[in-house]
């Protein structure tokens, strides 16, 4: 969930970065790009994860519909004890279900309670979601604009060491002047 | 000039100290922030349950059940407790930046300092 703050420190650097960006020299437009980058990654990264915990969510409403839902004491049921080794078992409670509510706490809830608790996870991620995705889609657009004013520096960089043959930068002129 | 390279590389490694105990600090703190949101949730559902309902807390491999009231009262308590732990990390990040901030000044004096001496070595 710590998330949530990123997108509001890129739209700090944002601001900040529409000042000056076509006055900051290569050097600092190439950090400036690395570090978009990267948290463009991390974003990315914080989206998968959350698009996994929706999943689980998801999986658990389904389970409830499929495996406890209308099914009565008889019903028997395979539990897994481990990923592959699995026990036949019949519940002996049907119609309430125990949730992880988080931070070790377990709350019985009728199983219509319990699909409510997860639906509510579920529509919280998707907020979260799209937040983030906007967020990727600003930082994006921020990331190509520096790109952008990136190559146009170092096009014209290369142009004017061409033309006068000297400088630092004069590798490409020298052969010309010779 | 050697004396200078020496209070040059020991100026850069405080800084480099600095931006580390940064980075611990910054990770710790999002820690603490992904602590709060989970124990905030609960603190939410717990608000939505019936009085009655059933509350069991995972102690080891065992589930225990327990009171409402103890249950809330438990996770108001870690609310509290990590509500300060951010404030506090809050001032020890600033502490940091204020240092290195201060670390980075002195560095970049220094080395203007002896650019400016080897150039007047060149040059004379």
């Amino acid at each position: 969930m710590s998330t949530q703050t990123q997108p509001r420190t890129g739209s700090n650097a944002q601001q900040q970065q529409a000042l000056d960006i076509s006055t900051l020299p290569v050097e600092q437009l190439s950090q400036l790009q690395q570090r978009l980058s990267q948290e463009l990654e991390h974003l990315s990264n914080s989206h998968a994860r959350l698009r996994a915990a929706q999943a689980r969510f998801k999986d658990c409403i389904r389970s409830i519909k499929d495996g406890v839902q209308g099914k009565t004491a008889e019903t028997p049921l395979l539990i897994p004890l481990t990923t592959s080794l699995y026990v036949p078992a019949r519940p002996t409670k049907t119609g309430t279900v125990l949730v992880d509510v988080g931070t070790g706490y377990y709350v019985s809830k009728s199983t219509s309670a319990a699909t409510t608790f997860y639906e509510g996870k579920v529509k919280d991620l998707d907020k979260n979601l799209s937040d983030i995705e906007r967020a990727v889609g600003a930082k994006n657009g921020d990331l190509r604009v520096v790109e952008d004013v990136l190559r146009g520096k170092v096009l014209a960089e290369q142009q004017q060491a061409g033309q006068g043959g000297g400088g630092k930068d004069g590798e490409q002129g020298i052969p010309k002047g010779k | 000039m050697e004396q200078d390279q020496k209070k040059l590389q020991g100026l850069s490694e405080t800084l480099q100290k600095f931006q580390d105990d940064l980075q611990t600090a910054i990770e710790a703190r999002q820690r603490l922030e992904s602590q709060q949101a989970e124990n905030k949730a609960v603190q939410k559902e717990f608000k939505g349950l019936a009085e009655d309902s059933d509350i069991y807390r995972l102690v080891g491999p065992v589930l225990l059940k327990q009171d409402k009231s103890e249950a809330n009262s438990t996770v108001d308590g870690r609310l509290d407790f990590i509500g300060k732990e951010i404030t506090r990390t809050e001032t020890r990040i600033k502490e940091i930046q204020q240092g290195s901030e201060k670390k980075r000044v002195e560095l970049i004096q220094l080395q203007q300092q002896m650019q400016m001496a080897a150039q007047g070595q060149v040059q004379s």
